[in-house]
């Protein structure tokens, strides 16, 4: 089911468009750039399905998936459903590392890499202020990570000050909505390694992060090495937002709301949140970002239509289960 | 040898005032140390400094001979196990799932654990009277059931040594009654030791009366000023002294059990 469910969006998302495609053709075409053998699918289609939509379709689910399990882990570590991944900084730091190098080099391959290292060095950060004496208590990392992020935000601002109004701003602005409409294919390539890592490291440290969740004090005595585990988590969850960050711009909501979403139907056990959440948030993504590049002739930045989509369903999930779960 | 030995303690926050100095005691097996004293004694200070979280400033203390100092948490949660107060709950984990975290150290590298370590989960979970509360979730517990999960939690690490920080507190007088039962059980039945700090001082003489081996530290200033069982420790002329108040230690009708009855604060 976690497996099939994102699948089927992902097929469906290739089908969908201006030039529709069937679902067999889907399959078809992916059987023939395996195998190489001729299925008689047209130059155009095949062209369709696995030059334009199939690498669409497969940041989407990457990028769905990393953002909602990194804001998932980021929950259960600071023991608050309140936070998600933006929590350490990683998206203001990613968002000035993109606009300083729209200003420097327009070229988009550099804005990637700009915006992944900023995204990283914020986290960093973040961790080296909150890091007292002995431990990274929850509140000061929390707190760390709060005063990167307005440093960040401010000098986000100050470059949007000085951008040049007709061209560079515009392009900052629209790179901080969110879009998967640029992305070349080896950027891609390049930001899946870093999610990849993320989401398998995420994977296997879930049931860990159901004894984090205890709190400091608790997890220590129940055998935990404390420092080394958090300090892994946050890694993994920074690799994998920034990876997707880096290629997709800041795309809200996802991280906080989609965690939130799989506990209301699953439950708050780790070792099955995790998974639905990468789940979960891989349709979601793939979701949306086919309403992003359908309904208008020109596309929709996706930061606007995750709330817009995702709001409703939301209310509606709250409303189905009575907030349980919590 | 003894599970805990405590050597020389000190401890200090600020390097300027001392909270602990030369502390000194021994837990061995199938006993359990009562630590009383006053609000802000140390006493909370203390069980941070035996569990690892507080380093000390000098002294030693050992954990089944072994120096705390050079233990790693997994290695310290298979000799010593810890019932926090109070403790704060956030997600909605199942009964089972909290009992079973228990199970922390012993599982290997990314496993979650398996049935065998959820069978021991379920057989704590007996033991403190919780059978049929698995899947429960364990936000939406009372007070007391919730201590009662902590403790089936401590007891499923299977440690021979339990570290307990004012188990009862804000309990009713039911689970009150029902978590010192458990306590004297396990001492008594399944020879493990507790080192607990309590503000109740009729909790020791509770343990004493109902036959466990029981051991009284009286916390005053930053070290303990008297440590024995409880009928020799909490005397009239102690209690006076360490919290000014005036008692009389009463028998009932059996002229075995002893209580302390408080008569008023000296003045």
């Amino acid at each position: 089911m976690l497996i099939a469910l994102p699948l089927c969006f992902f097929i469906g998302a290739i089908c969908v468009g201006r030039y529709y495609v069937s679902p067999a053709e889907v399959v078809q075409s992916f059987w023939m750039a395996i195998s190489g053998t001729d299925m008689g699918i047209d130059d155009q289609t095949f062209s369709v399905v696995m030059n334009l939509r199939f690498p669409r379709a497969l940041q989407g689910l990457l990028v769905g998936a990393s953002l909602a399990v990194s804001g998932a882990c980021f929950q259960s570590l600071f023991r608050n459903p309140l936070v998600s991944r933006g929590m350490l900084g990683v998206s203001n730091g990613a968002g000035f590392g993109a606009a300083l190098s729209i200003l420097l080099f327009n070229s988009m391959v550099m804005t990637s890499l700009f915006s992944f290292g900023f995204g990283v060095l914020a986290v960093i950060l973040a961790y080296l202020v909150g890091k007292v004496s002995g431990g990274t208590p929850t509140i000061t990392l929390v707190l760390g990570g709060t005063i990167i992020q307005s440093i960040f935000s401010a000098l986000l601002s100050l470059l949007k000050y000085i951008a040049d109004p007709y061209s560079e701003l515009p392009a900052i602005t629209f790179w901080l909505m969110g879009g998967m409409g640029s992305t070349e294919t080896r950027e891609l390539i390049f930001s899946s390694i870093p999610m990849l890592i993320g989401i398998i490291g995420m994977v296997l440290f879930r049931w860990r992060l159901n004894v984090l969740s205890m709190g400091d004090r608790e997890a220590k005595t129940l055998g935990l090495n404390v420092g080394l585990n958090k300090g892994i988590v946050i890694g993994f969850a920074t690799l994998a937002t920034a990876g997707a960050v880096c290629i997709s711009g800041v795309i809200g909501w996802v991280g906080l709301v989609v965690p939130h979403m799989c506990r209301m139907v699953i439950g708050s056990d780790n070792k099955w949140l995790v998974p639905a959440a990468i789940s979960i948030g891989a349709c979601f993504m793939v979701f949306v970002d086919t309403i992003c590049r359908t309904i208008t002739g020109a596309e929709i930045p996706l930061g606007i239509v995750t709330a817009i989509v995702g709001g409703p369903f939301f209310i509606y999930l709250l409303k189905k289960t009575k907030g349980s779960n919590w | 040898m003894a599970l805990m030995e405590v050597k020389h303690a000190a401890f200090t926050y600020d390097q300027k005032r001392m909270i602990l100095e030369d502390v000194n005691f021994t837990v061995e097996e199938g006993e359990i140390l009562c630590i009383v004293g006053p609000n802000g004694c140390g006493k909370s200070t203390l069980i941070d400094c035996i569990l690892g979280l507080n380093k000390l400033k000098s002294g030693q203390i050992l954990v089944d001979g072994e120096n705390l100092a050079n233990l790693k948490p997994r290695e310290f949660a298979e000799h010593v196990a810890y019932v926090p107060q109070g403790h704060k709950t956030t997600f909605a984990y199942t009964v089972l799932d909290v009992v079973t975290m228990g199970r922390t150290y012993a599982a290997r590298m990314f496993a979650p654990p398996g049935e065998e370590e959820k069978a021991i989960a379920r057989d704590a979970l007996k033991q403190v009277g919780l059978e049929g509360f698995e899947d429960r979730e364990y936000t939406k517990l009372s007070g007391g059931e919730l201590q009662l999960v902590i403790i089936a939690r401590a007891i499923a690490q299977q440690s021979r040594l339990m570290v307990m920080d004012e188990p009862t507190a804000h309990l009713d007088f039911t689970h009150e009654l029902t978590v010192m039962e458990v306590i004297a059980d396990l001492v008594k039945k399944k020879k493990r030791s507790i080192i607990m700090a309590t503000h109740f001082l009729n909790q020791a003489y509770y343990l004493e009366n109902a036959g466990v081996n029981t051991k009284v530290a009286l916390f005053s200033g930053k070290n303990f000023a008297r440590m024995g069982r409880p009928s020799e420790v909490l005397t009239e002329e102690n209690l006076e002294q360490t919290f000014q108040i005036i008692t009389e230690i009463v028998n009932d009708g059996s002229g075995v059990r002893k209580y302390i009855l408080p008569l008023h604060n000296k003045r």
